[in-house]
């Protein structure tokens, strides 16, 4: 072990350094147990040194640069920046990011709080109502969107084309439509995600003081008004963070439009990062690494503003 | 939520206040209220087996319908008998099994890596706190605010040719364990916790003459138990769910998970057999959850607000 | 406490110890292709993902023959298959195997990019190096004259492939396939109406095979996609009226007949899935196709048909591909001179001599996979004619139900793909396919002139 207690010298000397300001000399800090700690931050210097910082930087790079990993990489100035600004695609892909972002919120972001409102007033099999709603998160989500596939089968003997001309209804043609296929997404993925939102409302939903709701009855509050003026409110915080993390998420989705549609029928569900992904991976004579790049700082900029909102946010709950 | 995850004092209600939500006791004892709020529950519980299990027990029988059924005819009851051959070719053929195996090597990988870069960045923030510890911590944090988007180019370069390595680490577990430990929001969650560990047991534990890996190992980690679960909760369901790195890391199928081998073969497999595949994928994370049913949702309550 | 202490250091250390592990359990695979015994290991193409059984036994057969004849090299087979939308990510990443297979399109470009191994040498080894047919070879020739891939199993014409089942179901006589493109849309519609749920015809759309078989159809009525000049200079012809016209046709198959089914997002892998399955009862594809729906989709012989392409108008022609097989490029020696051994037993000796044909086709057969599907020949018409005659005695792909195809299959005029930016301008025609068959009201010249823009745009580039 003492191999690796004096292996990482170049950064202690550099300490050091400071310290010696501080009147300080690489002898106490040597036996103050500097070295003890450097053992113990390696992992982090190492893994997000390798796997974090250095991409980041390097994105920055790339952005600016055009490679094919085989000829030396090249100086470009804000061409990748053009090139991304200047495709046709790049409009339809971040419009039907929002519509997908659209479409999550109004279909993915009440059903959730209804349930799990409802849910809490339940008073037998209360297990059984969570872990059934659960259910679906279990689910792998490659196995969900692969097992949707199929439930979206388009003939009228598909399986919600089926049950659903039960009913007088369809056929319908799902993924198979340039209108139909988003919203068929987000329904697959409110489907696939839907539970875990109910189980962090349930939660929250716990820790509403009880004597907010004593007070509002002595005001002669009725179910609704205690809904509206007691739950909700203190709620707040929670559907808040949530929806800053649905729009997080939603604008980076990537798995449903891959794996349902390939972004079609017609481009109608390229999203943001399935053309990043397009991009980098799916030329098949070599991949424009910095427009992706490029495209992604872009993306990252406007979600950065999101992040920093979360954090803020999670950070004065926790405080 | 957060409030949640700091150390135990304050985590439940007292045991006297009595667990009540919006409808009071009053409430209920009206007819009215307690008429409509029950027909709604049990609606509720229609729609929850509807939507929670029914595509479950549909892939369940399909899993076993042979294909032209499941085409022409997916909500008949066995109108050509049951095909039980699917579930065996599945395993046999498409060897299900061992991309299993394969999905639980990547979760197990990737929970270590986050563990040992977790507990050992959060104990030198938190506990030894060097001075340059505030430096390290800004550079952690910065990289939430960094969507994992960008670093999907970058980090392929890198693992095609990371430094100091000289080999590219591509078509190895390791391409997917050693990026899943830069986890900042790990870092920062454990380190939160070791915050609000009592100085005075460490104070007491140095005077006793115990070093920084003693009092690592003996007095930190055991007292941090509930957040080493949540932790690995977290870690374990990340990777779980993971598709698009391990998809453009793990090309060679002898090492792909299941997420990966699945849509691939899923053009040229009989689609009763691949049904099959997906019945088994599934049923073997079902299984854990009804195992394990309440830890699951306990720790989804805490952790999917903080992480999604 | 010194044993806890230890402990401690040890997971601490943990990362540092995992970036050893992994530098100490590398080497045997990068760097050096020779094992313990001093055998070279070669990686080659196998077969695609999802195979039935019976055809990797019949593969690892062949394996076992070639390193019995080939002592001194190990073969590690790798599924594989080709993808304009995969391709990069692999080629890029270091994973193809050391023999790996690429379309005729593909190779000018990475032989430019200097991703290809200059194999010309060891292609002058094979005793029949100077039979290829010319036109074919120099698909994998460089600027500078030498021959980087080599042309590999696959020479396609495109054929129309249909199911007699369906066709004899819908009245319709299966050995009287459509020859005219009009005959193909009635027919489609009677199959459709008498078979609910079943597509009667239908075409690729995803992954760059919307763009090809779009010129597939464009080439059947006398179009182009492209035009080259004396200065190498690239035309786009997207919006030449063939390909109006191939797209009208879809569109009225689409909306007037209803007899293209109800999913429109195929590419090359799942249309074969879908027509072995029944689901789809006609549509193009490379000639060779058969094979393929045998060995991965588990293709009933029985109820398979191969028709000649339909052609109309002037300058009409059959679209050809092929494929190449290549060696990455800073491949070692050995490794080359190990893979043009695997080349000429895999791919290309058992259609010049007798003994390899006759030897392959008894593996082939004992495994029972399909042994004559007809291609276009790589070397000469009469090269070809002497192999089948050769391996007569194995053949047992239903030759008589592709007679339509194979008697005119020598006399068709061939096209070649258009050649600059090949898959790129594919890309751009999907969505204009799939606009087609998701949009009743879909413009079709509209939608053909932007893409046409964007096509001279990428072509104008460099």
């Amino acid at each position: 072990m003492t191999t690796v207690s004096t292996r990482p010298a170049p950064p202690a000397a550099r300490a050091a350094v400071v310290r010696r300001r501080a009147r300080r000399t690489p002898a106490t800090w040597w036996r103050g147990g500097g070295a003890h700690t450097l053992v113990f931050l390696l992992p982090v210097l190492v893994i997000f040194g390798l796997f974090s910082w250095w991409p980041i930087v390097r994105s920055l790079v790339m952005s600016f640069q055009k490679t094919n990993l085989v000829t030396p990489a090249q100086w470009v100035g804000l061409a990748n920046f053009e090139y991304v600004l200047h495709d046709p695609l790049l409009a339809v892909a971040v419009k039907n990011t929002l519509w997908f972002a659209l479409l999550a919120l109004v279909i993915g972001y009440p059903v959730p709080l209804l349930a799990a409102v409802l849910m809490s007033e339940v008073r037998r099999l209360k297990g059984l109502y969570s872990a059934l709603a659960y259910l679906p998160v279990v689910v792998p989500p490659v196995v969900a969107v692969l097992l949707w596939k199929v439930f979206y089968d388009a003939s009228p003997t598909g399986v919600f084309n089926t049950v659903l001309g039960w009913v007088g209804l369809g056929p319908f043609p799902w993924l198979q439509d340039q209108s139909t296929a988003m919203p068929s997404l987000v329904l697959a993925a409110t489907w696939a995600g839907a539970g875990g939102t109910v189980i962090i409302y349930l939660a929250a939903l716990l820790s509403v003081p009880p004597e907010l709701y004593d007070a509002a009855e002595v005001d002669g509050a009725g179910i609704w008004r205690k809904v509206w003026h007691v739950t909700l409110p203190q709620l707040r915080g929670v559907l808040f963070i949530t929806l800053i993390l649905q729009v997080i998420g939603t604008a980076q989705v990537f798995l449903e439009p891959y794996l349902f549609t390939g972004g079609g029928p017609a481009n109608s569900t390229v999203t943001v990062l399935l053309l990043i992904y397009r991009y980098a991976f799916e030329n098949s004579l070599g991949g424009n690494y910095g427009a992706a790049t490029a495209l992604s700082l872009m993306l990252a900029v406007v979600l950065a503003l999101f992040s920093a909102l979360y954090f803020r946010l999670t950070r004065s709950w926790s405080a | 939520m957060a409030e949640r995850l700091a150390p135990p004092t304050r985590r439940r209600r007292p045991a006297a206040a009595p667990d009540r939500g919006a409808v009071s006791a009053a409430d209920w004892r009206r007819p009215g209220v307690r008429i409509t709020l029950s027909v709604t529950h049990v609606l509720l519980l229609v729609v929850l087996v509807v939507a929670g299990l029914g595509p479950m027990l549909l892939l369940a029988k399909f899993a076993v319908t042979p294909t032209q059924d499941i085409l022409s005819s997916p909500m008949a009851v066995f109108p050509n008998g049951v095909r039980w051959e699917n579930l065996g070719q599945a395993w046999n053929e498409v060897q299900v099994s061992r991309y299993f195996l394969n999905t639980v090597w990547l979760a197990l990988g990737s929970w270590a890596s986050q563990m040992v870069v977790a507990t050992s960045g959060g104990y030198v923030l938190s506990v030894l706190r060097p001075r340059y510890g505030k430096v390290v911590e800004g550079m952690v944090l910065a990289t939430m605010f960094i969507p994992a988007v960008v670093l999907l180019v970058p980090l392929y370069l890198t693992i095609l040719d990371p430094p100091l390595l000289g080999r590219s680490l591509i078509n190895s577990f390791w391409s997917v364990w050693l990026p899943a430990g830069a986890s900042a929001f790990n870092v920062l969650l454990v380190r939160r916790f070791f915050d609000n560990l009592p100085r005075e047991v460490f104070e007491a534990a140095r005077v006793d003459g115990a070093g920084p890996y003693r009092l690592f190992w003996s007095v930190v980690l055991p007292m941090s138990k509930p957040i080493l679960g949540v932790v690995s909760v977290f870690a374990v369901i990340a990777s779980w769910k993971d598709f698009l790195w391990p998809l453009l890391v793990l090309k060679d199928p002898a090492i792909q998970p299941l997420s990966v081998r699945l849509p691939a073969i899923a053009g040229s497999t009989d689609l009763g057999v691949f049904l099959a595949a997906l019945a088994i994928a599934t049923l073997i994370p079902l299984a854990l959850f009804l195992l394990f049913q309440r830890t699951f949702l306990s720790s989804a309550g805490l952790g999917g607000a903080v992480k999604g | 406490m010194k044993s806890a202490r230890r402990a401690t250091a040890l997971t601490v250390a943990g990362a540092l110890a995992l970036t050893l592990t992994a530098c100490t359990s590398s080497g045997d695979d990068g760097a050096t292709d020779a094992d313990a015994d001093g055998r070279i290991t070669l990686r080659v193409v196998s077969l695609l993902p999802g195979s039935e059984q019976a055809a990797i036994d019949a593969f690892d057969a062949q394996v076992a023959e070639f390193e019995e004849a080939n002592p001194d090299i190990d073969v590690v087979p790798e599924e594989y298959e080709w993808k304009a939308t995969t391709f990069a990510a692999q080629l890029a990443g270091g994973t193809l195997p050391d023999v790996f297979e690429i379309p005729f399109t593909d190779a000018k470009t990475l032989i430019a990019n200097g991703q290809l191994a200059d194999m010309d040498a060891q292609l002058r080894t094979l005793p029949y190096a100077d039979r290829f047919n010319p036109a074919i070879l120099d698909a994998g020739t460089g600027e500078d004259g030498k021959v980087y891939a080599i042309p590999a199993k696959n020479v396609y014409g495109v054929g129309l492939h249909y199911r007699r089942d369906l066709f004899e179901k819908a009245g319709l006589d299966p050995d009287q396939p459509p020859t005219t493109w009009d005959e193909v849309r009635a027919a489609a519609k009677k199959i459709a109406d008498a078979n609910p749920g079943v597509a009667g015809y239908m075409q690729m759309s995803q992954n760059n095979t919307g763009g090809w078989q779009l010129t597939v159809n464009s080439y059947a009525r006398g179009g182009r996609v492209q035009e080259v000049d004396g200065d190498g200079r690239a035309t786009s012809t997207l919006d030449d009226p063939a390909t109006v016209e191939a797209l009208q046709w879809l569109h009225d198959m689409r909306w007037e007949d209803d007899s293209l089914g109800s999913n429109y997002l195929l590419d090359w892998g799942t249309i074969n899935e879908a027509f072995a399955a029944g689901q789809v009862a006609m549509f193009t594809s490379g000639s060779d196709v058969y094979t393929s729906m045998v060995q991965t989709n588990g293709l009933d012989p029985e109820v398979y048909g191969l028709a000649a392409l339909p052609l109309e108008g002037d300058d009409a022609g059959v679209l050809t591909g092929g494929t190449l097989a290549a060696v990455p490029a800073g491949a070692s020696e050995e490794i080359k001179d190990a893979a043009i051994r695997w080349i000429d037993f895999f791919y290309t000796g058992k259609l010049v001599d007798e003994d390899r044909a006759v030897a392959d086709a008894k593996t082939l057969t004992a495994n029972d996979q399909p042994v004559g599907t007809p291609v276009l020949p790589m070397f000469d018409q009469a090269q070809y004619e002497q192999n089948q005659e050769w391996i007569k005695d194995y053949i047992n792909v239903p030759l008589d139900q592709m007679t339509s195809y194979t008697d005119s299959m020598f006399d068709l005029p061939l096209v070649g793909e258009p050649s600059v930016k090949t898959q790129e301008v594919y890309a751009l025609l999907d969505p204009v396919v799939q606009a087609v068959l998701t949009d009743e009201g879909a413009d079709i010249p509209a939608l053909l002139e932007t893409a046409n823009t964007q096509a001279q745009a990428l072509l104008d580039q460099e």
